[in-house]
């Protein structure tokens, strides 16, 4: 007689398989450990729910080797360690995706985000997986760009069973014991363990692959999507006082009729000068030129009304000529070879009247100039591996301390 | 369908028939609903601590605001800071006879004399983040110096300000660290369902946490403590200036915002708040990472102690959740390591066999083994051990499948 049958839940098993994975990968130990396992007969397999209770089919721990039991632990806890629940209600949310089948599609794109670098290193893969390569997806993605990518047909036709719970896409099972059940960790709680595993990943170097290591950095401070830290960088450069407006005595404010004898600032505004300096040499591709300067322009002509007032500078090893904005159209963007920026913040400086604000866009390979210039600095770094291979050992110079540097990537997650 | 009586005339001023719809448009009802971030806003402002809720538009911190004024029965002034100029906080002058003598007098406006005189009330400054930065600095002196003109605002005036998120600020104003240090930051979401629910005539009433005059004492030492302890094993948490873009103008932790903590902590200890609350209020005095690690080493604080289990083993309660219980057996294990001696040992096994009669076996095996390693010649193994042969079962067997993973 199996205990499928007898119907009893193989305790040793399952922890026999719960010690594995916590010895193959320690860094998961507190978030294993801290699942609550509960046996019930509605689950097909096994399934978590958000409050970080485990619910544990008795047959299917009857029936799956110790080895691929580990692996479907390591399998559930990732589902709440990525806050998959909470990223599917976000996700349902902005692009409007009601319905069962859509919380399907959110548990198989979940489960690609996990399973396309979980298993292997001790950890054995369980029969008939979701993973990207099994849709023709590249691996290495996130759950929300999945679910752009495919839809149900023929080939998830296989995974209609797959049910990872509440836990992996947000939609309430019948077997939930909800939020008033017993041992559910509060929000909080599950913040605090969350923020364990990621210590303990980043207090780990070497051992602990890449898409672990991504996620520890990212845990608690999601990457911003960086059109709008550029945005609020090159705003708050350009309307801080002294820039756009302030209040001046230049001329008498509307209430000096009310209190004769005194003289009142007014408020006058006068537009900022913005100066964008462009990193034309090769390594930047015209793609990421293209959008970051757009996304600037839109936003000075936002603050300052004046296309007149932005220039554009493109600038390799020489700075080129100065261009205004309305013939943005036009700016060669030529270039190649080395850069050195120093030349384009002198070209940029030694405009009449000087820029208010001097915003650079740049891969960062360059020497930056040693003195501060007598302007506010905004600086968009493209990301760059910064490995030379005619000189492996060089680390590029980060941008001063002066300047306000984003990080521009592809476009934000989450 | 039901039948509404037709009024016999017409002739009834429309205006009146408008009165009456709006007043059965404003007859709502609350019912009771816990909700963390209004119990964490009023904790702050019974602490004193200047608060900056953070959120877009239009979803109702004048309202929370409103409900919060009554609780504490506080007279509520709304100052919307983007149509005032900064002489209206920093005082009109005001031309008297012989002003090269007498100097010229500033002038506070109306709002604030009403204030003062009344010695009391909630004082909340809206949109600061749409305001002319000249106005924002004219108001954080308000915020940090209590000063309006050459008003002084009584203590028993209590101070909190709102603000745009920065991707939804049209001008993109934001605070300098320094500033951004002296806030308690709360970000402010709207809850689906109590909208929804609210809309349709019932809001919710929060029941606000009151502090007990008998915890005073003990809270204030629970959070010397849990502070000081934290930051005794990490110096480097003490102070920490935000380096990336995205950290700006949000919390960070210094002296300054730890001194804050502290009084966060001892005020949801004496008003028995939970760990949510504190949560959401520690994190907006120090930042994510610092603010999680204090409410870590504070649930590490609730564990039992080491010692105390070793010293009456048969009595020993263990948390229920697997990895708090795992962290006691380790620190048992611990203890012996740092202090061997055989009744502990012992002891120590006595602990272990019972944790695996309350709760899962995998967590066992690890601190076993370590403790078995610990064993001096001349210690007889303890009876106790043989409950524990399920335990070497399963750990022989997880080391079965690693060595055929392995293969």
């Amino acid at each position: 007689m199996t205990p499928a049958a007898t119907g009893t839940l193989d305790r040793d098993k399952l922890f026999t398989a719960r010690l594995h994975a916590v010895q193959v990968r320690p860094y998961l130990a507190t978030a294993l450990f801290a699942l609550h396992v509960v046996e019930s007969r509605q689950v097909p397999t096994m399934a978590v729910d958000r409050h970080w209770r485990c619910y544990v089919s008795p047959g299917f721990v009857a029936r799956t080797p110790v080895a691929e039991l580990a692996g479907v632990w390591v399998h559930e806890v990732s589902h709440l360690l990525r806050d998959h629940h909470g990223r599917g209600d976000r996700v349902a949310r902005e692009r409007g995706l009601t319905g069962p089948g859509e919380r399907l599609r959110m548990n198989i794109a979940a489960d690609c985000e996990i399973n396309d670098d979980v298993f292997g290193d001790g950890l054995a893969r369980p029969e008939g997986v979701v993973d990207p390569a099994g849709l023709g997806l590249p691996p290495g993605e996130l759950m929300e760009d999945y679910l752009r990518w495919f839809r149900l047909g023929p080939r998830t036709q296989d995974w209609v069973w797959l049910d990872c719970g509440s836990g992996a896409d947000g939609r309430e099972r019948e077997w939930d014991l909800g939020p008033d059940g017993a041992h559910g960790l509060s929000p909080q709680e599950r913040d605090a363990v969350r923020f364990r595993v990621a210590q303990g990943i980043t207090g780990r170097p070497g051992s602990v692959p890449q898409g672990w290591r991504r996620w520890a950095e990212e845990a608690f401070h999601p990457p911003q999507p960086w059109r709008e830290l550029l945005g609020a960088a090159v705003r708050s450069a350009v309307s801080v006082a002294g820039v756009g407006e302030d209040y001046t005595y230049g001329r008498p404010a509307r209430r000096s009729s009310g209190v004769p004898g005194v003289v009142l600032p007014a408020l006058r505004r006068r537009p900022p000068r913005v100066c964008v300096v462009i990193d034309t040499s090769g390594s930047v591709s015209d793609a990421e030129l293209g959008s970051a300067l757009l996304e600037v322009t839109a936003i000075s002509r936002a603050v300052a009304g004046r296309r007149d007032l932005v220039t554009v500078l493109p600038c390799d090893a020489a700075a080129r000529v100065v261009h205004p904005l309305c013939r943005a159209e036009d700016i060669p963007l030529l270039g190649g070879g080395g850069t050195d920026l120093r030349t384009g913040f002198a070209r940029a400086l030694r405009q009449a009247p000087g820029p208010d604000v001097v915003v650079v866009l740049t891969d960062g390979q360059t020497p930056w100039p040693t003195v501060r210039p007598p302007c506010r600095t905004v600086v968009g770094l493209f990301p760059r591996s910064g490995y030379d291979e005619r000189d492996p050992d060089r680390v590029p110079d980060r941008p001063p301390d002066w300047a306000r540097v984003v990080d521009i990537g592809p476009a934000g997650h989450r | 369908m039901p039948v509404y009586p037709v009024p016999a005339t017409t002739d009834e001023p429309q205006l009146d028939v408008a009165a009456d719809l709006l007043a059965l448009l404003r007859a709502t009802t609350t019912e009771p609903r816990p909700d963390p971030q209004l119990a964490a806003l009023t904790l702050a402002v019974a602490a004193d601590l200047p608060v900056l809720l953070w959120g877009e538009p239009g979803i109702g911190k004048t309202a929370a605001l409103t409900q919060l004024a009554d609780s504490l029965d506080l007279p509520l002034t709304t100052v919307i800071a983007s149509v005032h100029e900064p002489s209206d906080f920093a005082g009109l002058p005001v031309v008297g006879d012989d002003p090269a003598n007498q100097g010229v007098p500033m002038a506070p406006p109306d709002w604030a004399v009403r204030l003062v005189r009344a010695g009391r009330g909630l004082l909340f400054l809206d949109e600061l983040s749409t305001a002319p930065p000249a106005v924002q600095a004219a108001l954080l002196r308000v915020v940090l110096e209590r000063r309006i003109g050459a008003l002084s605002l009584p203590p028993g005036v209590r101070i909190v300000a709102a603000a745009n998120p920065r991707s939804s600020a049209a001008d993109g104003w934001e605070l300098s660290p320094p500033l951004a240090n002296r806030f308690v930051h709360l970000q402010w979401t709207h809850d689906h369902e109590v909208v929804v629910r609210g809309l349709a005539g019932t809001w919710p009433r929060c029941v606000l946490p009151r502090l007990d005059r008998h915890r005073l004492v003990p809270a204030v030492g629970f959070a010397r403590r849990a502070v000081c302890g934290l930051l005794a094993a990490r110096p480097g948490l003490v102070h920490r200036l935000p380096t990336t873009e995205a950290r700006r103008g949000g919390a960070w932790p210094s002296p300054r915002s730890w001194e804050m903590t502290v009084r966060l902590v001892a005020f949801a200890t004496a008003a028995d708040t939970s760990r949510e609350v504190l949560s959401l209020l520690v994190r907006g005095a120090v930042g994510d990472g610092p603010g999680l690690e204090l409410l870590a080493s504070l649930d590490r604080m609730d564990l039992p102690d080491p010692e105390t289990l070793l010293a009456d083993p048969g009595a020993a309660t263990l948390p229920e959740r697997g990895d708090l219980r795992q962290a006691v057996l380790d620190g048992v294990v611990e203890a012996v390591r740092r202090r061997p001696e055989r009744t502990r040992w012992e002891a120590a096994w006595t602990v272990l066999a019972g944790a695996l009669e309350s709760g899962p076996p995998d967590l066992v095996v690890v601190p076993a083994r370590t403790l078995a390693a610990l064993r001096r010649d001349d210690w007889d193994v303890p009876a106790s051990v043989d409950r524990l042969a399920g335990v070497v079962a399963l750990s022989r067997r997880a080391a079965e499948v690693a060595a055929g993973a392995d293969r």
